[in-house]
């Protein structure tokens, strides 16, 4: 809780952060569908190399880029351990009790592991290269053709714009309350789980107040200064897409067929 | 009766994602955490309490989502059934809590919660079966993700929902649901 979550902004001026928000979003989605379509051990290979390429690119220390992925040891030690001893009983080289191991168990364990690092650090990275704000418009900018339905995309976009703000509020906000509660002897650090989950949750009806009563002040603002939900505002002229964005969207597009086809 | 204008439903709908990407954090020094205390419902249910089914069901999107791309999880692979489940948790709430009325706001609540999360169960196992696992999905599968090794965040859930409900309304954060009718003399 000490620290913010690995994928807050950093400012930069490299090739990734200039591209257009929306461009950024369409690349990732075409690149975690590439990602998901991959089977051959050496296309992972080929990953790991892009990926590099890419955080080089975005002129984001590979620490800072790697951030996500390396908090959950656990998880994916237990994503190989459940495909390891589950995934082809019929295969296995021993049986003991439930548990079969397979060599095409420890196969299948490493390239979910592989997949779910390498969707990771790519989201990672849109994050650290992208203003909240810029991806707000981008979501907006992606929904709007939800408005001819009926569905009030400018309202979730703010909606989303105030949340991506809230959060380093709310986080710092939990912090104190968890340092006031361990003052009190509220053990966080305690090595038995029992513990720790018991020290949690006094947390949690004090973080809803706090959040609410911001939540409380934030709305009264906005209305003293005369915001409405329900006034249909002019249609947002949106910057059309650059040569660069152009090109990175039909590099990603390029990528995600290739490994489509070649799975 | 009093009502949350629409301004306020919306930032009360923003906190609760941030709390979605908030809360899981406070509880990340647990292994395995996430599937076992299910910090990130607590958020959406709320919101669909509170806010109504459209909000809520933007936040169960929503959370998820900023929740992976922030910090990671739920990794990619397992965001649409999740955000799946926990759109249906806040929609059915929210339409539940619009519907049921007792009378008496802790029965409204539990009725609600309990009917919520039992159909956001129904709702992310027919998802799997028919989507995102399809052919490969157990009820037994269902049974174990969904209500055994939960067992600890379900309980946490029907204790404390109702408790910050509750202080949320003493606070005057949101209106009470059957306001108390005073008599002058």
């Amino acid at each position: 809780m000490n620290r913010l979550p690995a994928g807050l902004y950093q400012p930069g001026d490299s090739v990734v952060h200039r591209l257009d928000a929306a461009a950024k979003l369409l690349c990732l989605l075409l690149l975690l569908a590439a990602v998901v379509n991959t089977a051959a051990p050496a296309g992972y290979g080929v990953w790991v190399l892009l990926l590099a390429l890419l955080i080089r690119l975005a002129r984001i220390p590979p620490r800072t880029a790697l951030a996500s992925a390396a908090g959950l040891g656990w998880f994916f030690l237990l994503i190989l351990l459940m495909n390891l001893c589950f995934y082809a009983p019929e295969q296995a080289w021993v049986s003991v009790w439930i548990f079969r191991p397979s060599s095409a168990g420890l196969l299948q364990g490493l390239r979910v592991a592989a997949r779910v690092f390498l969707l990771l650090v790519m989201s990672n990275v849109l994050m650290v290269s992208t203003p909240p704000l810029a991806l707000t418009g981008a979501f907006e900018r992606l929904l709007s053709p939800l408005r001819f339905i009926g569905v009030p995309t400018e309202l979730a976009a703010m909606i989303l714009s105030v949340a991506i703000q809230f959060i380093p509020t709310l986080l710092e906000e939990t912090d104190g309350i968890r340092k006031a509660q361990t003052a009190r002897g509220a053990r966080f650090d305690s090595p038995n789980l029992w513990e720790k989950g018991k020290a949690v949750l006094p947390l949690l009806a004090p973080v809803f107040v706090a959040a609410f009563q911001r939540a409380d002040e934030l709305s009264l603002a906005m209305e003293a200064r005369g915001y409405r939900a329900d006034i249909r505002r002019g249609r947002k002229k949106y910057p059309p897409f650059r040569a660069c964005d152009w090109l990175a969207l039909s590099l990603c597009a390029a990528a995600a067929v290739i490994f489509i086809i070649i799975r | 009766m009093q009502t949350i204008s629409t301004v306020k439903k919306a930032i009360l709908t923003a906190v609760c994602i941030a709390l979605c990407v908030v809360l899981p954090q406070a509880f990340h020094a647990i292994p395995n955490a996430g599937s076992i205390y299910l910090p990130m419902h607590i958020p959406v249910l709320l919101c669909g309490l509170i806010c109504g089914w459209p909000f809520g069901l933007l936040c169960g999107l929503a959370g998820p989502l900023l929740s992976s791309l922030f910090t990671g999880m739920p990794p990619a692979a397992y965001l649409p059934p999740m955000a799946v489940e926990c759109a249906a948790y806040g929609c059915v709430s929210g339409i539940l809590t619009r519907f049921v009325r007792t009378k008496n706001t802790y029965a409204d609540l539990y009725i609600c919660l309990i009917g919520a999360m039992l159909s956001g169960r129904v709702i992310a196992g027919l998802a799997r079966a028919l989507i995102f696992a399809g052919g490969s999905y157990s009820m037994a599968a269902w049974a174990t993700g969904y209500f055994v090794t939960g067992l600890p965040g379900i309980v946490i859930q029907l204790v404390l929902l109702p408790v910050i409900v509750s202080a949320l309304m003493r606070a005057g954060l949101i209106p009470a649901r059957y306001p108390e009718v005073r008599s002058d003399g």
